[in-house]
């Protein structure tokens, strides 16, 4: 009896040396974003389970599915602050969910550490909340990188006209004003049709696209539109010197296809990159998981826990003013470089992690994705005109 | 002209593989008496049959198509006997709200089994082109019309010519006349039912090269073989074809035309279908 | 009879029973589950003419939207009533050119109103277009419990509806239209009157959902909004819980929506396969949907 108290007298000891935190995640597991929702769960899983294993903070997950639905999201998200009690959150990947926790994260004030939602419209949701912490660049940051590669293309290979693609939903259409604009200022003349994502109908555009005779053929779309586009621009004699695409993610197997050789894209990470925090990265995960993820939401999910692991034990407490207090004095090297936190470009909200600076270019060139710009970034050169405009 | 002209051909490659799922939405429809939700699962099965022979065995989806007439024949005549068969006198919401069930049901055993990734396929012909002089058509739309096309003449040599098929269109016009002439019906049924995944299945195939598998494909595609079937006139199995062609035709035109066409395409195949819906029931349908 | 107002009860108290730790986690649930099951039973109301609506998703994305865009003018209960005579006035749309339809006809003719109405929504100037429209919480957002309760009026008014429809002679009108037009024509109703009437008051209730809705959801996307998902909710509840009922939907609604968000806080990965699957076994052994466990007559 004694003995057995002794005992757990030392293990409260031991439990009072570390921080113990629990937090809640809320993420897409099923609908529209689940591929991404899943692959970020398993960042998060993976960083958890290292941080606890190095014995300074202790980590508990609650995990709820979102659903990507504001009608399932808002439930989740009540039972995590008053069931769960968590006082941390992670999540908010789709924009149009993370819009709908604006009102109960307001309502319970968790710090709340958002992994996606890169739509503007969400900065606004969230103006002024003091415990927002956005990791994921804003859409105009995307816009940014990409037109940064749009202007070398002008610039340095002579590229003068640009037809776009763009999916009518909230992701293709969302910059899509920008995006134009911007590209004319830079010298381009644009054509831009919209098109339903997944209806793999791409012939009459591009029919149409062939008297224009863009130099490059820019679509923001989904994966499921990525091999009808490389296959339909061909079948219909559309000749660009460069396709590039823009989706969340790629489809799986399409580097095997012959189709895609020479096909460029944007992304924030690649397996393949060679900073070390990435190789550590894609090291533990193959470790755990036995496999490679190509999805970046799988180390933005590692990243997030990995900073709060490091800020929980910096405070020294599980208290989350303290915890979002060293969060936002925080440096840390990560698979997508170095993060910190700054307020936003525009003002609305004080702590945002990663800027344009995380984008980069890439192309698929035999069977697999090698970073092409920007030169810093970049393994191998851009092929420019690509094979599809060789043939 | 000649952009038109390409258009034409662009609606009319499309048309094929449209007919093909509604045709088999069309029997089930026609013959069964059965609104089948989950007829684009049988799409979905055909289509990760290919992608799967094609990843792991190296199979080309050719070879798959015969494979997924096969299985998806097989899936629909157990789906019938298993599931079907028990609703056949329920009202027809029960059996909608049923085949709605096995819809998400499969949709997301699919999920669960490969994830919500897209999928594809990678057959060395898949972006081959025939170039008749200004006009481009792509191999693998044209062999998939074809392909559509003949099987669709088959299927009504079959309904017309041989005693199974006679039997078939029999129990489509009067379940009970046909009973009196000994037809069995619940043989007629099971075939039917497969009969009509397996079209289903085959498309699949096709959409695997053309498009990717994932386990929302067939969804779109259900989606507008309800309204070409409604066009044509439900179970009439003759007026799909035509059904299809206005619609892929309508589609093809408004997105080429149109600036800014390809986010109206949707609409503008709704729009038509509402207008000939509206027109039939002035008409007294 | 009875059933139907221990449910309304059991709904107006939920905030005051003890709880516990998952009481706001219930209102939550509880609130769309109060939206949902007045939009099935708004469909009922439709179905009992014989007309299959598949239309009830866009009269629920016209509710939101006009009530999201007229909240900051109006108010909340004015943009409310907007939002919902915006939807009455799309059904009288649909309904005056369609309502000779039938069957699957009229289904697919109301599917493709809604998809017409989406690309709509999507391309208008002053709809926020796809990046989607925000909504202000009701009221300005100072009473917690707005939302909850503006929910429970809708199925309140919902059922007050259906009641009436079911003890009226009205009932006899709709039953008559649904199981033959001709006969029904013979006795002297006039069916067009009948289901543009019952089609007006169905997408009366849709509308009021989707405005309820927008305000708890706080965004609005044409995609989510107009989806085809809800309309097919609002059939499914139904024909589970029982047809042509008020307990039917209201029973539906709440083991439905209540069994979605229990299976997926439960099982989490492939949950929707066991809801599937729930779906067709209870087609084949629960033919009367759940009325038909408790011996309930139909009407």
């Amino acid at each position: 009896m004694r003995k057995g108290l002794g005992l757990l007298v030392l293990l409260a000891g031991l439990a009072w040396a570390q921080t113990s935190l629990k937090v809640g995640v809320i993420l897409p597991l099923s609908g529209a974003s689940a591929v991404a929702g899943k692959a970020a769960l398993n960042g998060i899983q993976l960083a958890a389970e290292e941080a606890n294993a190095g014995g300074k903070v202790r980590l508990e997950l609650v995990v709820v599915d979102d659903g990507t639905d504001p009608s399932k999201a808002v439930p989740a998200f009540t039972k995590l602050m008053t069931v769960d009690k968590v006082d941390i959150v992670i999540g908010g990947l789709a924009s149009g969910v993370t819009f709908a926790l604006s009102g109960p994260v307001k309502q319970y004030g968790p710090l709340f550490l958002v992994i996606g939602a890169a739509s503007s419209v969400v900065e606004q949701a969230f103006e002024g909340y003091p415990l927002f912490f956005h990791y994921h660049p804003w859409d105009y940051h995307n816009v940014a990188a990409a037109l940064q590669f749009f202007q070398y293309l002008n610039r340095e290979q002579g590229a003068k006209k640009v037809a776009i693609l763009y999916e009518d939903g909230p992701f293709g259409s969302a910059g899509i004003g920008v995006y134009k604009q911007q590209l004319e200022k830079l010298g381009y003349q644009v054509q831009a049709e919209p098109y339903k994502t997944g209806s793999g109908q791409f012939t009459p555009i591009l029919t149409r696209f062939r008297a224009f005779q863009p130099d490059i053929l820019y679509w923001i779309g989904y994966d499921v539109d990525a091999l009808p586009i490389a296959a339909q621009t061909r079948q219909v004699g559309l000749r660009p010197k460069l396709i590039y695409g823009a989706p969340p993610s790629w489809p799986i197997g399409f580097e095997k296809n012959p189709l895609s050789q020479d096909v460029a894209g944007m992304t924030a990470w690649l397996p393949t990159l060679s900073n070390l925090e990435s190789r550590r990265f894609v090291e533990a995960y193959r470790k755990k998981y036995g496999e490679v993820t190509e999805e970046y939401m799988a180390p933005m999910g590692y990243v997030i826990v990995k900073s709060l692991a490091l800020a929980a034990e910096r405070a020294g407490s599980p208290d989350k003013n303290r915890i979002a207090e060293a969060l936002a004095g925080l440096r840390l090297n990560t698979p997508f470089g170095p993060l910190s936190f700054k307020p936003s470009d525009t003002g609305k909200t004080r702590y945002q992690g990663f800027g344009p600076e995380i984008w980069f270019q890439f192309q698929y060139i035999q069977g697999t994705r090698r970073p092409v710009f920007p030169k810093e970034k970049a393994s191998v050169p851009l092929r420019y005109p690509g094979e599809y405009y060789l043939r | 002209m000649e952009l038109l002209l390409q258009t034409f051909l662009n609606g009319v490659l499309m048309a094929g593989v449209y007919a093909l799922v509604a045709t088999g939405l069309a029997l089930s429809l026609g013959v069964v008496g059965i609104v089948n939700f989950a007829h684009g699962e049988f799409l979905m099965l055909g289509a990760y049959l290919s992608y799967l022979l094609f990843a792991f065995c190296g199979v080309d989806p050719l070879l798959s198509l015969g494979l997924a007439f096969l299985a998806a024949f097989l899936v629909g005549g157990l789906t019938y006997r298993g599931l079907i068969r028990p609703v056949l006198r329920a009202p027809e919401l029960n059996q909608m709200l049923l085949t709605f069930g096995l819809s998400v049901f499969l949709q997301n055993l699919a999920l669960l089994l490969f994830g919500a990734d897209t999928r594809v396929v990678a057959p060395p012909y898949q972006a081959a082109t025939l170039a008749l002089g200004p006009f481009f058509l792509g191999a693998v739309p044209l062999g998939a019309f074809l392909l559509s096309l003949a099987l669709l003449l088959a299927l009504h040599a079959f309904l017309t010519r041989a005693p199974l098929g006679l039997a078939m269109r029999a129990v489509a016009q009067n379940r009970l006349a046909s009973g009196l002439l000994g037809i069995e019906a619940e043989g007629v049924y099971l075939l039917t039912f497969g009969l009509s995944a397996a079209l289903a299945g085959v498309a699949g195939v096709m959409l695997s090269v053309m498009l990717y598998a994932s386990p929302t494909v067939g969804f779109l595609f259900t989606l507008k073989s309800f309204a070409i079937v409604a066009l044509a006139g439900l179970g009439n199995l003759k007026g799909v074809l035509p059904a299809a062609l206005v619609l892929a035709l309508a589609e093809a035109l408004v997105s080429t035309y149109v600036p800014g066409g390809g986010g109206l395409v949707e609409a503008v195949f709704f729009l038509v279908l509402f207008l000939a819906l509206v027109g039939r029931a002035w008409r007294g349908a | 009879m009875r059933g139907v107002f221990a449910f309304l009860l059991l709904f107006a108290l939920l905030p005051f029973l003890p709880l516990g730790v998952w009481r706001a986690f219930l209102l939550d649930v509880g609130l769309f589950v109060l939206l949902f099951t007045a939009l099935a039973l708004s469909w009922d109301l439709v179905a009992r003419t014989g007309q299959l609506s598949l239309a009830h998703g866009a009269f629920f994305g016209l509710g939101a939207y006009g009530t999201g865009l007229l909240l900051p003018h109006v108010g909340t209960l004015p943009a409310l009533a907007l939002g919902a005579l915006l939807a009455g006035l799309g059904a009288l749309l649909l309904g005056s050119v369609t309502l000779r339809l039938h069957g699957l006809y009229f289904a697919i003719a109301s599917l493709a109103f809604s998809e017409v109405l989406r690309t709509l929504a999507l391309k208008l100037p002053f709809t926020g277009g796809p990046i989607g429209l925000p909504v202000p919480p009701p009221f300005g957002g100072g009473l917690p419990l707005a939302g909850y309760y503006l929910a429970f009026a809708v199925l309140a008014l919902a059922v007050a509806l259906s009641l009436w429809a079911e003890k009226s002679p009205f009932r006899l009108a709709q039953a008559a239209c649904r199981q033959s037009e001709a006969v029904a024509r013979v006795l002297g109703v006039r069916v067009v009157r009948v289901k543009l009437l019952s089609l007006f008051l169905g997408s009366l209730v849709a509308g009021l959902s989707g405005g309820v809705y927008a305000m708890k959801a706080l965004f609005l996307s044409p995609y989510e909004a107009f989806s085809l998902a809800r309309a097919v909710e609002a059939l499914v509840i139904p024909i589970f819980g029982g047809l042509y009922t008020t307990l039917g939907p209201l029973l539906g609604g709440v083991v439905l929506v209540g069994l979605e968000q229990a299976l997926r806080l439960w099982i989490q990965e492939g949950y929707l396969v066991v809801y599937g699957a729930l779906l067709v076994l209870a087609i084949l052994f629960l033919p009367k949907g759940l009325l038909g466990l408790l011996g309930g007559r139909r009407g």
